[in-house]
């Protein structure tokens, strides 16, 4: 059962302030680097929710994704201003993701996977297919949105909006967790059988579970098409979906602050790697292996862990 | 026209005949052990880079036997000494981990072998090219084709005609009880995935003479050999064959016939075979 512990809410916080103090100063570099932690932290967010709390391991999130930011790309194409566009692009996440929950919804482990990487799959194949979705050019030429009282066209202004972003996706999800609903699907997770003898439908749960972790994954996907401005087929392939897994892992599963975390370290490896090998994936392999070896519990859950120990 | 036919069962044959031997080990240690083993494209790729470095020494024949045994005990290490202890605790860790090793075995092989494919040429003796059925096929693609048939069929008889494939099947059906009566289950696992892991090897091999060998073969190998697997039905040597079969037949039909939609029919079919027949269409055991 999740909770938001003050411990959760002061790494969060830790992290939040962090992330806005490496846009502000660090340069246009760094407002890139924290842009792209945020997009893949509301990214693993969804995902979390989806594998950590309701046991439904998706490989399939990355062209969850790209329904998001396809949606919100083509709606902007025919005229829609950048906020109508925005809750278009959520929802046909939502939606798309949703009837893949419906389908999916009762098979279990390893089914359960390669049912999302089937579909995924499909959606990717479709994206480079169709013509009018610009095949393997992708789409080009996305406008940014405008706040009442910040332009979003300069770096640090979209840096701290997308941090903005991370903030309320984070909360979005704790509060689905921690309401009746969420209650529920965790329930769902923990015991099929007895949430059932308890009049709980396990199937629409799961399915409604998997459609909320998919509107989310839709924000990641629209901030992602607002960021670059540019889409291609490739965000959705099944090894980017195998990635956001990887940094879920990494940060720890179940946890929500975990992805944040998870995304920071992936993300800031990558360039602080790229500086001197270009093998930066074998340290992540290494690191994978080594933490699921260790439990399973990621960077976040050892650090809970640690702080439990250190004060209990 | 009848030439476009035969060139295209052709291909498709060709193609299923690698799948087979990539699925096999992929299918069986599925079936045996209930093991998700991402790192089996990784095998696939090591064993057609080492096949070409050991041919550029000794020939293509040298490489076709000792790639794969190469191969073979690269996973029986890898199992013995890592995969078996994650075997047991269920697909998450079993996905997490094996995916580890594909981007290091990917990793590895860039630093080894570079980021440019590398190809190998056919032996002297299948070099040329061969009439068949009022069409022209390279005769070491019809050598691809007589190989994974007769793999098949010696796996086949191996698993229903002897001890060790009766023990096999029984550790499939019920290990437990397999245990009860006396099989060492664990050693038959570590043979299994060794036997797998030296099957996909060759599947390498053979396959770099056809497709140049690249780092990427690794994951993209991956997505068809598990659709394989997942339509065949899981521990079963009929059940990759078929399964490869109509993969194969699905891609090289598809990518003919209706190349804008190609890319997408193997995955449909995948859903479908999820959705109606999750067990596979050949399964055996207890259908996990």
């Amino acid at each position: 059962m999740f909770r938001l512990d003050p411990m959760r809410i002061a790494l969060m916080v830790l992290m939040l302030v962090g992330l806005e103090a490496a846009a502000i100063f660090g340069g246009f570099f760094g407002r890139e680097i924290v842009t792209e932690i945020a997009i893949l932290a509301i990214l693993a967010i969804s995902l979390d929710l989806a594998a950590g709390f309701g046991g439904m391991v998706s490989l399939g999130h990355g062209a969850i994704m790209g329904l998001g930011a396809y949606g919100y790309a083509l709606a902007a194409q025919a005229g829609l201003p950048p906020w109508p566009a925005a809750a278009l692009g959520v929802a046909a996440a939502g939606l798309g993701g949703g009837l893949i929950g419906a389908v999916a919804a009762r098979m279990q482990g390893i089914f359960f996977i390669m049912a999302t990487l089937a579909f995924g799959q499909m959606i990717w194949a479709l994206s480079f297919t169709a013509g009018w979705l610009g095949g393997d050019n992708g789409l080009g030429g996305i406008d940014r949105p405008s706040l009442p009282f910040l332009g979003l066209t300069d770096p640090l202004s979209f840096a701290s909006y997308a941090v903005g972003l991370l903030l309320l996706v984070f909360l979005l999800a704790a509060a689905i967790l921690r309401s009746p609903f969420g209650r529920a699907y965790q329930a769902v997770h923990e015991n099929p059988s007895r949430a059932a003898a308890l009049g709980v439908a396990p199937l629409r749960i799961r399915a409604i579970g998997f459609a909320a972790s998919s509107a989310l994954a839709g924000v990641a996907g629209v901030l992602a098409a607002q960021h670059m401005q540019f889409i291609s087929p490739a965000m959705m392939v099944w090894t980017a979906s195998g990635e956001v897994l990887v940094v879920l892992i990494l940060g720890g599963i179940g946890t929500l602050t975990g992805p944040i975390m998870g995304a920071a370290v992936f993300v800031g490896l990558k360039y602080w790697a790229a500086g001197w090998t270009d093998h930066w994936h074998l340290v992540i392999g290494i690191l994978l292996i080594a933490v699921v070896m260790a439990g399973g519990r990621g960077l976040a859950g050892q650090a809970e862990d640690w702080w439990r120990r250190a004060w209990a | 026209m009848t030439a476009f036919w035969t060139l295209q069962a052709l291909n498709t044959l060709q193609y299923a005949a690698l799948l087979f031997l990539i699925a096999a080990g992929l299918s069986v240690s599925f079936g045996l052990m209930g093991f998700v083993n991402l790192a089996h494209g990784a095998l696939y790729m090591l064993g057609a880079f080492i096949g070409i470095s050991i041919a550029a020494h000794a020939g293509f024949w040298a490489a076709l036997i000792a790639a794969p045994l190469a191969v073979g005990a690269i996973g029986g290490a890898l199992y013995a000494g890592l995969l078996a202890r994650v075997a047991r605790q269920g697909p998450m860790p079993q996905v997490l981990v094996s995916f580890g090793l594909v981007f290091i075995a990917v990793e590895l092989a860039r630093i080894v072998w570079g980021d440019v494919p590398l190809g190998l040429d056919p032996p002297a003796l299948l070099a040329g090219r061969v009439q068949v059925l009022g069409t022209v096929y390279p005769a070491y693609r019809l050598f691809v084709i007589a190989l994974g048939a007769g793999l098949a069929l010696a796996l086949w008889l191996a698993v229903t005609r002897t001890g060790l494939g009766a023990g096999l099947r029984a550790s499939v059906e019920n290990p437990a009880m397999a245990r009860a009566i006396g099989i060492d289950t664990e050693r038959l696992f570590l043979w299994v995935f060794a036997l797998g892991a030296g099957l996909a090897g060759l599947g390498g091999v053979v396959a770099a003479p056809i497709a140049s060998a690249t780092p990427g073969m690794a994951v993209s190998v991956l997505i068809p050999a598990l659709i394989v697997t997942v339509i065949g039905g899981m521990g079963s040597i009929p059940g990759a064959a078929l399964g490869a079969l109509i993969v194969a037949g699905i891609e090289v039909f598809g990518a003919a016939l209706w190349p804008r939609a190609g890319a997408v029919l193997i995955y449909a079919a995948l859903a479908a075979a999820l959705i109606w027949r999750p067990q596979g269409l050949l399964a055996t055991g207890q259908g996990r």
